[in-house]
């Protein structure tokens, strides 16, 4: 399905040509822009001088599980839904323009940003699909990432409830490809 | 003196406040609704004031700005954190304070 009008296309680029730059894979723009893939792989080659990698998204709830993760994930997802609740934003800026604050508040912590815009992008889409949900935490009443049918009375968050080895190292590794 | 003094600094702030704000929502609208914690009426409201108004307003005497957390918890992570320099307190403030915007904003 094409772009409808000039301008809807060109407001279409303008979005595709951002998420490249924030280093989302290709399967991201077929899912946010209606640009057809030929031009979008076009638009790829020629801002991220390379072609787009090639191979299947990680498929998995259960990465955003495990304390790091899941830590930042909750931070881009309160982000992002206040985001989408204060202004009326399509999906795919909302994405890039809470994924850029996500980034922006790592940086302030002098952290390494765990979730790519790519992961990102999936975690919205578990919400979407109702895979994942917020739970809030008895303790800080905060909100943070879960499994949707998990048992979620008496949810205490990994900051909250720290396991021994978390957090530990200063730097968080290189953020993934993924 | 002392009054004046005062009322010429919160003058002064909220004059700072209300350039930021309009800055911040020309520069990009749906970030500056996040980071002022503001409603869309709100600013229009304040994106459409003359430099004579938002002069007026400045001098109003009342503060225009408040403290964006109402929880202690927040603002004894963000202590603890510029103290310790910990990052899961930072982060923690971090999820908590994005958390109360996303819930304002409902």
């Amino acid at each position: 399905m094409r772009p409808k009008s000039l301008v809807d296309e060109a407001r279409e680029i303008r979005l595709a040509g951002e998420l490249i730059r924030l280093g989302a894979r290709l399967q991201v723009l077929e899912s946010e822009t209606r640009l057809p893939r030929e031009r979008l792989l076009r638009l790829y080659r020629e801002i991220a001088g390379r072609s787009p990698s090639k191979g299947m998204l990680p498929f998995s709830t259960d990465w955003f599980m495990s304390w790091q993760p899941n830590v930042h994930a909750s931070l881009f997802m309160n982000i992002y839904q206040a985001l989408i609740r204060a202004a009326p934003v399509d999906s795919a800026e909302a994405l890039a323009g809470a994924w850029r604050l996500y980034r922006e508040q790592v940086e302030i912590l002098r952290l390494e940003p765990v979730l790519s815009i790519t992961r990102a992008w999936r975690l919205v889409k578990f919400f979407e699909c109702r895979m994942l949900t917020m739970a809030e935490c008895t303790r800080c009443r905060g909100q943070f990432v879960a499994h949707a049918d998990d048992l979620l009375r008496g949810y205490v968050c990994g900051l909250c409830h720290m396991p021994s080895r978390a957090g530990k190292s200063r730097r968080a590794p290189p953020p993934t490809q993924h | 003196m002392k009054a004046e003094q005062l009322r010429d600094e919160i003058r002064e702030l909220n004059l700072a406040y209300l350039v930021l704000a309009q800055h911040l929502l020309r520069e990009d609208r749906a970030q500056a609704l996040y980071r002022l914690g503001i409603s869309e009426t709100v600013a229009e409201l304040i994106e459409s004031l003359t430099t004579a108004q938002l002069l007026r307003i400045a001098a109003s005497g009342v503060l225009v700005c408040r403290f964006s957390f109402d929880e202690d918890l927040v603002w004894n992570l963000l202590a603890n954190y510029s103290r310790e320099g910990t990052v899961p307190a930072g982060l923690h403030a971090a999820i908590l304070a994005a958390g109360q915007r996303a819930a304002a904003a409902v």
